[in-house]
């Protein structure tokens, strides 16, 4: 019992370290938000949202890795790779409380620090600052994703591929090849010859 | 002309008398001409604009190519948002197509405004929530629908729109190439006489 709410402090202890790289928040005001989340637990290759599901969490993934991805004609579509420190949901559902087209599943055994949407307008409502607290959340998301938007339009496959993977050095070993082209939006046989590029560049 | 505010509004919020006021007084109206820049390349973007007549356009330089990212009519808002909300320098620019009348909201008197009013705050979550969303339909709409659905879609929503905007900006907008555009502007018309071009 000790244990487990020790385990749990620490993931909210990770969870403050997340928030204060982007948002002025300090330990006061978090720990009154404490009470309103969850941590979860999952195993890897576990579904968290199906389609046609409504998503009632918005997460940060204090350790693990979980897809975001949706199924098309041409193959599966990975939108999203999250891990540690990145907020993940599948947003249209969440917000919208509408079924959810994308599908979120772990790639490893997975620590999330979740708030269920209906805490989340009880926060809202009751708790001062907590809109500007709101507002910093989805700016930040917001913010992520216009880079991503723009990335896909305006950067070369080649120069996506090199930038990613510089950035995230340990996703090329976290990530199986085939849902990391999907998510870089590169044919798989680019992806092997981009991949062989990296490995002469050492 | 505050109806057409009232009305985008009162999509997010039910806004009290005074705080609707509040917005009013804080709001500029701006006219301008068409193919005026409003914001450029590496400001702060000081902005949200909100269109009460006219057209405007945000893209961004892709080498020499310029890429449309959104087409904004009457009733819609349009600002490097990204610059806007975070004080980033813009990725985008800001332009109009026509003249163009907006009503806009300089970011230092929404701030103030957000400190005294806790529904505009709100409202100013609702919408950076909303935009946030947009980008992920466009996303998924990418990824669902092919070019020739993609043009058919954007044309029954925004039939006015293919009159008022330069096809070469429709092309960009919807990521098509010209040659293939007017291919597609044809089976419009084909279409349009038949029967209502899409189910």
């Amino acid at each position: 019992m000790g244990d487990k709410n020790n385990v749990a402090r620490d993931c909210f202890d990770q969870l403050l370290t997340h928030l204060q790289r982007f948002i002025a928040i300090d330990r006061d005001a978090f720990e009154v938000l404490v009470p309103y989340l969850e941590i979860r637990r999952f195993e890897k290759k576990q579904v968290l949202v199906n389609q046609g599901e409504i998503d009632d969490y918005l997460s940060v993934v204090i350790k693990g890795l979980v897809r975001k991805y949706v199924p098309s004609p041409k193959g599966q579509v990975t939108l999203q790779l999250a891990t540690e420190g990145h907020f993940v949901q599948s947003e249209i559902s969440y917000h919208n409380r509408v079924p959810s087209e994308v599908i979120l599943e772990t790639l490893e055994p997975t620590t999330l620090a979740s708030i269920h949407y209906d805490n989340m307008q009880l926060v809202l409502n009751t708790m001062p600052g907590a809109e500007t607290l709101g507002r910093a959340i989805i700016m930040q998301m917001f913010i992520k994703k216009d880079a991503r938007y723009f990335d896909q339009l305006k950067v070369s496959t080649r120069d996506r591929f090199l930038a990613y993977v510089n950035n995230h050095p340990h996703m090329l070993q976290r990530v199986p090849q085939k849902i990391f082209a999907s998510y870089l939006n590169i044919k798989p046989e680019t992806f092997s010859r981009l991949k062989h590029l990296l490995l002469h560049k050492k | 002309m505050v109806a057409i505010l009232q009305k985008y509004i009162d999509q997010f919020i039910d806004l009290p008398a005074e705080e609707l006021e509040a917005l009013i007084n804080s709001i500029e109206v701006r006219s301008v001409d068409k193919k005026v820049r409003l914001t450029d390349l590496n400001e702060t973007e000081k902005y949200l604009y909100f269109v009460i007549k006219g057209l405007a356009r945000k893209f961004f330089y892709k080498g020499k190519e310029e890429v449309i990212t959104q087409l904004a009519k009457e009733g819609e808002l349009v600002s490097s948002s990204v610059s806007y909300f975070s004080g980033a320098p813009s990725g985008y620019i800001v332009e109009t197509i026509e003249p163009t009348t907006f009503y806009s909201l300089h970011r230092d008197r929404a701030e103030q405004l957000y400190s005294r009013y806790p529904k505009l705050e709100r409202l100013s979550r609702l919408i950076i929530t909303e935009l946030f969303l947009q980008k992920e339909m466009w996303e998924l709409e990418r990824i669902r629908y092919n070019t020739k659905e993609r043009f058919l879609r954007f044309m029954t929503d925004n039939p006015e729109l293919f009159q008022r905007v330069p096809q070469k900006y429709l092309a960009s907008y919807l990521n098509i190439k010209p040659e293939t555009f007017s291919r597609l502007k044809h089976l419009l018309r084909k279409k349009n006489s038949d029967a209502p071009f899409l189910k």
